[in-house]
């Protein structure tokens, strides 16, 4: 009967009522979109950043990441891509080999990152390809072309067509020298990859630094990171049968890790006010209620019942509110969230600041369980823990002053 | 007949800014078993400073208090509030109902927090309202109930939990005088039936005119104590 007793009152004032179960539902269902669409954002930037260049994972030899050294190189690394892509995660395995050279075109020279690449599956793993401005990436059967960054070109004052000379070092000490042919210029947005890197078949780049048959890593994709990072346990286990490392997106790009994990501190502290104001209207309604109602808890005492028992009613009340207001919340917000999810939220004039992270201006939030849940669960946890302040109100009263109380 | 509430020497004393207001000034009373005893005295005579005492809703500065035989001014708050569902039943001037529940709801209550099984304690609530004269009335809410039957709910409710004495203060204050007879009628019938002790705190000279023992305190102290047997027709 306390069930009861608990939930009939919190309807002798419906309006009342009414407006903080309002204020809950409103509350969980903005953090829930917010939460989504945060999330929704914070992926399309983790997918777009790591799918222009770095993919969602990568298997290297161990210490590869500290020394880059041609040296630390993986055996057979067609058979190992081959292996990882039988995974259901791995859409595509690419291997690549990485070394830093000399660029000339005539007086003019800049240090650079070269990769080999496999053109044929390189467009599974990259988006390199969709960043060409002029003339045309990399496919299957080239030798001795190149793709340059816009700002490398811009600074050797280069063009497609025009010849450009690689000065290095090769795997086995030697010398490495080779002239290639622009045949397309990339710009990709990203100020370190238009002005340090070009890439060449990897077929070329193996004979010219003499790496016979081998790559420094395999860049890795998945149709959604998440699918990748699921399926990390088992990318690992592949890669340490093989003596290698696998890297994920954090090791890749600890910068764009960073820069979200600080946008999302920042926007935890959004959500902490959101709670705080709800959790402040609903406790303020509810010690209206029980000031109103003193005298009827002096007489619940006098007739025998605790103040335990009269605060643990009140904090039934409480819950009661905290429950139904974070349910319609989470189906009004998790609907609504839905519905966006479905067609996307346009950012009609923001594309130029969009494509600074390589991103599309039309964001799609991320409704999960967590998202669906954590905003509303917290608001009701939060006006659980606040239903201490009427309880222990209660807990204190004496009966006869209850009684008289106006 | 035995005693089943015992006073001996009990002061109260209110405090208010710096000075001690008396209540009660060593008052001793006894009521036995079966007593339908009225309390009168002039406002501020300490009558309903009485009451709350005996019911164990407020202590004694001083003074010996016993009820059903446990010495109730050493006991906790807990188990103050437990010998008050258990021993004691309140019938109020205001009635004092819970709004949002049933008669029958209101007299279950009760029970509910002495934790009597279910079945048993829907029985004992229609009981209890057949009792009352309020049969086919169980599923109203007070506000669908008039002042008279609103206080014989209330009855219903002190004596559901068969105590050793119900409380009442002013019990007829609020009622007509048909309602007001009506009440005092059924209160001196469930006493006799029952045998349950019954002490009212009251200005009503009709009340007064139908009890057994009719007790009078002045200034703290009982100044009259008359026993009437048959006074209550």
């Amino acid at each position: 009967m306390l069930f009861a007793l608990a939930w009939r009152n919190i309807w002798r004032q419906p309006r009342r009522t009414a407006l903080s179960l309002i204020s809950i539902v409103l509350a969980s269902a903005i953090t829930i979109f917010l939460l989504a669409l945060q999330q929704g954002s914070y992926s399309a930037m983790k997918e777009n950043v790591l799918s222009l260049l770095d993919g969602f994972a990568q298997v290297q030899p161990e210490g590869y990441a500290d020394d880059p050294s041609l040296r630390k190189a993986i055996d057979e690394p067609d058979a190992l891509a081959a292996r990882l892509e039988t995974l259901e995660a791995v859409t595509a395995a690419a291997p690549r080999a990485l070394t830093y050279v000399i660029l000339s075109n005539g007086p003019r020279s800049y240090g650079s990152a070269v990769i080999g690449v496999d053109p044929s599956i390189e467009t599974k793993v990259s988006t390199l390809d969709a960043s060409i401005k002029e003339g045309r990436y990399l496919k299957p059967g080239d030798d001795g072309v190149t793709v340059i960054g816009a700002g490398l070109a811009r600074n050797l004052k280069l063009k497609v067509g025009d010849e450009l000379t690689m000065l290095g070092a090769a795997r086995d000490g030697s010398v490495a020298a080779d002239i290639v042919t622009v045949v397309g210029v990339f710009a990709t947005g990203a100020p370190e990859i238009d002005r340090q890197v070009i890439e060449t078949p990897i077929s070329r780049f193996q004979s010219i630094f003499a790496m016979e048959g081998e790559a420094n890593m395999i860049a890795v994709k998945g149709r959604r990171l998440a699918d990748i990072q699921n399926a990390l346990p088992e990318l690992r286990t592949i890669a340490e049968e093989e003596g290698l490392v696998l890297r994920n997106w954090t090791e890749l790009e600890p910068a764009l890790h960073d820069v979200i994990m600080l946008d999302a501190s920042f926007s935890v502290l959004l959500y902490v006010s959101l709670v705080v104001v709800v959790v402040f209207i609903i406790l303020n309604t509810l010690l209206m209620s029980v000031l109103e109602r003193t005298r009827e808890f002096g007489m619940l005492m006098a007739i025998g019942m605790r103040p335990s028992e009269i605060g643990a009613m009140v904090w039934l009340e409480l819950l009661f509110l905290a429950g139904i207001g974070a349910g319609l919340g989470i189906a009004f917000g998790a609907g609504i969230t839905a519905w966006v999810e479905g067609r996307g939220l346009v950012f009609s004039g923001a594309e130029a600041l969009f494509s600074q992270w390589n991103m599309p201006s039309t964001l799609y939030p991320d409704l999960n369980w967590t998202t669906a849940l954590a905003g509303p669960l917290a608001i009701a946890c939060s006006i659980g823990l606040a239903g201490l302040v009427p309880y222990a109100r209660v807990r204190r009263l004496e009966p006869v002053s209850a009684m008289r109380a106006a | 007949m035995s005693v089943i509430v015992e006073c001996q020497g009990v002061a109260k004393k209110y405090r208010q800014g710096q000075i001690d207001v008396p209540a009660l000034r060593g008052l001793d009373l006894a009521l036995e078993e079966g007593d339908f005893a009225s309390l009168a005295g002039p406002s501020g005579s300490g009558k309903t400073t009485l009451l709350n005492i005996l019911g164990g809703l407020d202590r004694p500065s001083e003074g010996e208090v016993r009820v059903d035989g446990v010495a109730i001014t050493s006991l906790g708050n807990n188990a103050l509030a437990d010998l008050r569902l258990r021993k004691i039943g309140f019938i109020f001037q205001a009635y004092n109902l819970i709004p949002v529940l049933s008669a029958a709801e209101n007299v279950e209550f009760i029970l509910q927090l002495m934790k009597t099984p279910h079945k048993e304690r829907r029985a004992r609530a229609v009981e209890m309202l057949k009792a009352v004269a309020l049969e086919g009335l169980e599923k109203r809410r007070p506000s669908q109930l008039s002042g008279g039957q609103q206080q014989r709910v209330a009855v219903a409710r002190a004596l559901a939990s068969r105590p050793a004495i119900v409380l009442a203060d002013e019990p007829t204050a609020n009622l007509d005088t048909k309602t007001a007879e009506d009440l005092i009628t059924l209160m001196s019938d469930l006493n006799k039936s029952s045998g349950v002790t019954f002490l009212m705190a009251t200005h009503d000279q009709r009340v007064i005119a139908r009890t057994r023992r009719h007790i009078v305190i002045t200034d703290g102290r009982v100044s009259s104590d008359e026993r009437r047997d048959g006074a209550a027709a």
